[in-house]
C-alpha cells in the first residue's frame, strides 16, 4: 500500500529531530577529546572540580535513596487507598508540573536564612541564630528530592497497578503473615518499577542546574553549577563540553549495571508470568 | 481484606504534604507586602501583584513561553504522529535506535543535554535566536508526544481501517474519519504534556537564549537569583493556577490515568 519512499517521508521531520540531537553530542564530545584529552585529563587535575564531581554523585545518591524512601510507602499508600485514589494522584502529579524554578524558589521561601522555617524555629524558641538550611547540601538535597520524588511514586504506583491482586491473597491464604508476603511477594514484584524510577531519578539529578545554583548557591558546586559557570563567566565551551562528557560517562557507569539488573528481573517476572 | 495501616497513612500524607510545602507556601507569599512568608504572618498585600501587572518584561516573557509552547506542541505532536504511525506498523533497520533518539531526552541529563544544544545551535547560528531555543524544545518535548501517541497506536486495531476500506472509504477519508479519532486521546495528551513541558523548561533555555529575550521561567530564575524577588511569588502563583487548570483539562479530556499507565 505505502511505498517505502513514502514511509520513510513521514519518518523525516523525526530523524532530522534526532540527528540534530546525535550531532550535539557528537561535538560536545569532539570538542572534549580534541587536543588529545587533554581537557579531560586537566580536569583530574583541579581539587575544586573533583570536588564538584564527587558531590554530584554523592548528592544524586542520597536524594535517589530519599525518594525511594519516600516514595515507595506513599505509592503503596496510593495503590491500596479505599476512596477516591485520583484525589491522590493528582496532589503528587500537581508538583510535577509546576516548574522546577518556581518549585526551588518555593524552597529558597521556606528554608532561607529569613524563611519560613528559621522564622518558626526561632518564634517557638528552639534556636536564637537562623540556621543555615541554604546555600549548602540540605538545601540541594531536599530541592532534588521534591523535585524527582513524583517520578518514583508514578514509576512504583504504574508496576503495583499490574501486579495480580490473587498474588497476595494467594500468599495469605498459604498462611504467609503481612510482612512475609509484603517481603517476598509484592517487594520483588515491584522491584522494576523502583528500578526505574531510581535510574530516572538519579539521571534527573545529575543533571540538574537550576536546583543547585538556587539553593546550593556557588559554594556547594554540583557539577551542572560548574557547567554553568564555566559557560556564563568564563565563556568556555570547550571546557564545559569536557565536564558534560565526564557527567555522562560516570552517570552511565552507575546506571548501566542497575538497567542490567531491571532487565533481568523482569525477565524472570514475565517468565514465570508464562 | 484489607487491614487499615495508620502507620502507613500518617507516614503518606506527611509525604504528600511536602510535596505541596513549597507551593502552598509561594502562594501565600504573593499575597504579602515583602513577597515573603514567614511567622507571624505579614499584613495581606497585593504589591507583589501589581508589581507583575505593571512591568511590561513579565508579559513580554509570558508572551514568548505561550508562543514556543503553542507552536512547539503543535510541531512535536504532527511529527510524532507521523512517525508514530510508521513506527506501530513497520519494522526496518534502525528502528529500535531511533526511537531509542526520540526518547533520549527523557533521561538524558539536562545539563549535558543543553550544552549538545548550544553546540548544535552555535553550528548553525541560531545561538541566542527564538528559533535556537524552539527547536530545542521540539527535541525536549518530543518524547512527551510520541510515548501517549504511540501507546494509542499499539492499541489501535488495524482492521477498522481494513473494514472501513472494504467498505469503500477512500485512504485520506479513513485517515480522517477512522484513524485520527481513535487515536484523538493520545494526541489530545501529547498537545497538553508538550505544551507544558516546554512552557515549565529552564535548563537548556537558560543556556541558549542570550540576551536578547526571556522565557517566562528564565526570567523568574533571573530574578531570584539577583534577590529582587517581589513579583516573583505573583507570577508563580498565576503559573501554579495555570498548572491547575492544566490537570483539570487533563482529566476532562482524556483522564487521569494516564499520569499512571506503562506503555
Amino acid at each position: 500500500m505505502q511505498t517505502r519512499v513514502q514511509r520513510f517521508s513521514l519518518l523525516l521531520p523525526v530523524i532530522v529531530l534526532v540527528g540534530v540531537l546525535a550531532w550535539g553530542v557528537a561535538s560536545i564530545v569532539g570538542l572534549s577529546l580534541q587536543d588529545r584529552a587533554a581537557l579531560l585529563a586537566g580536569f583530574f587535575q583541579r581539587a575544586d572540580y573533583v570536588d564538584a564531581l564527587l558531590r554530584t554523585h554523592a548528592l544524586s545518591i542520597a536524594a535517589t535513596l530519599l525518594c525511594i524512601a519516600l516514595g515507595y510507602p506513599l505509592a503503596c499508600y496510593i495503590h491500596q487507598y479505599q476512596g477516591n485514589r485520583n484525589r491522590l494522584i493528582v496532589l503528587v502529579i500537581t508538583p510535577w508540573l509546576v516548574s522546577i524554578v518556581v518549585r526551588s524558589f518555593g524552597w529558597v521561601v521556606v528554608l532561607g536564612p529569613r524563611g519560613l522555617l528559621n522564622s518558626l524555629l526561632i518564634a517557638v524558641g528552639a534556636t536564637d541564630a537562623p540556621l543555615r538550611m541554604m546555600f549548602n547540601s540540605t538545601g540541594i538535597v531536599v530541592g532534588l528530592v521534591h523535585l524527582f520524588l513524583p517520578f518514583m511514586v508514578l514509576s512504583v504506583l504504574a508496576v503495583l497497578s499490574q501486579i495480580d491482586r490473587a498474588m497476595g491473597e494467594a500468599a495469605a491464604s498459604l498462611g504467609a503473615g503481612r510482612l512475609a508476603a509484603f517481603m517476598r511477594v509484592t517487594l520483588p514484584l515491584s522491584m522494576p518499577g523502583i528500578l526505574s524510577g531510581a535510574m530516572l531519578v538519579y539521571l534527573s539529578c545529575m543533571g540538574s542546574v537550576v536546583t543547585p545554583l538556587l539553593l546550593g548557591g556557588l559554594s556547594e558546586k554540583m557539577l551542572g553549577t560548574q557547567i554553568y559557570v564555566e559557560m556564563f563567566t568564563a565563556f568556555d565551551f570547550p571546557k564545559s563540553s569536557s565536564m558534560a562528557v565526564l557527567l555522562v560517562a560516570s552517570s552511565l557507569a552507575v546506571v548501566v549495571p542497575l538497567l542490567w539488573y531491571e532487565r533481568r528481573v523482569s525477565r524472570r517476572q514475565s517468565i514465570a508470568k508464562v | 481484606m484489607r487491614q487499615s495501616k495508620p502507620l502507613l497513612a500518617a507516614f503518606s500524607w506527611l509525604v504528600l504534604a511536602f510535596l505541596a510545602l513549597p507551593i502552598v507556601v509561594v502562594v501565600i507569599a504573593s499575597f504579602s507586602p515583602t513577597g515573603n512568608m514567614r511567622v507571624p504572618l505579614e499584613p495581606f498585600s497585593l504589591s507583589g501583584y501589581r508589581a507583575f501587572l505593571s512591568d511590561g518584561k513579565w508579559w513580554e516573557a509570558i508572551a514568548v513561553s505561550a508562543a514556543l509552547g503553542a507552536c512547539g506542541a503543535l510541531i512535536s505532536t504532527i511529527v510524532a504522529t507521523l512517525a508514530a504511525l510508521v513506527n506501530a506498523r513497520y519494522d526496518y533497520p534502525g528502528k529500535a535506535l531511533l526511537e531509542a533518539g526520540i526518547l533520549a531526552p527523557l533521561v538524558f541529563p539536562h545539563a549535558a543535554l543543553a550544552l549538545a544544544l548550544y553546540g548544535v545551535a552555535l553550528q548553525i547560528d541560531l545561538l541566542g535566536t527564538v528559533w535556537g531555543v524552539f527547536l530545542a524544545h521540539l527535541i525536549i518535548t518530543l518524547p512527551f508526544a510520541y510515548r501517549p501517541i504511540s501507546a494509542a497506536m499499539h492499541k489501535f486495531d488495524r482492521s477498522m481501517e481494513e473494514a472501513a476500506m472494504s467498505l469503500g472509504a477512500a485512504g485520506p477519508y479513513v485517515f480522517r474519519r477512522v484513524t485520527v479519532p481513535v487515536l484523538r486521546p493520545g494526541i489530545v495528551t501529547a498537545l497538553l504534556f508538550s505544551f507544558i513541558i516546554s512552557f515549565d523548561e529552564a535548563t537548556v533555555t537558560m543556556f541558549l537564549k542570550g540576551p536578547e529575550f526571556n522565557t517566562l521561567p528564565v526570567l523568574i530564575f533571573a530574578e531570584v537569583q539577583e534577590g529582587s524577588a517581589l513579583a516573583v511569588p505573583a507570577i508563580s502563583t498565576v503559573l501554579i493556577a495555570l498548572t491547575f487548570l492544566f490537570i483539570w483539562l487533563v482529566e476532562r479530556t482524556v483522564g487521569l490515568q494516564v499520569f499512571v499507565d506503562k506503555d
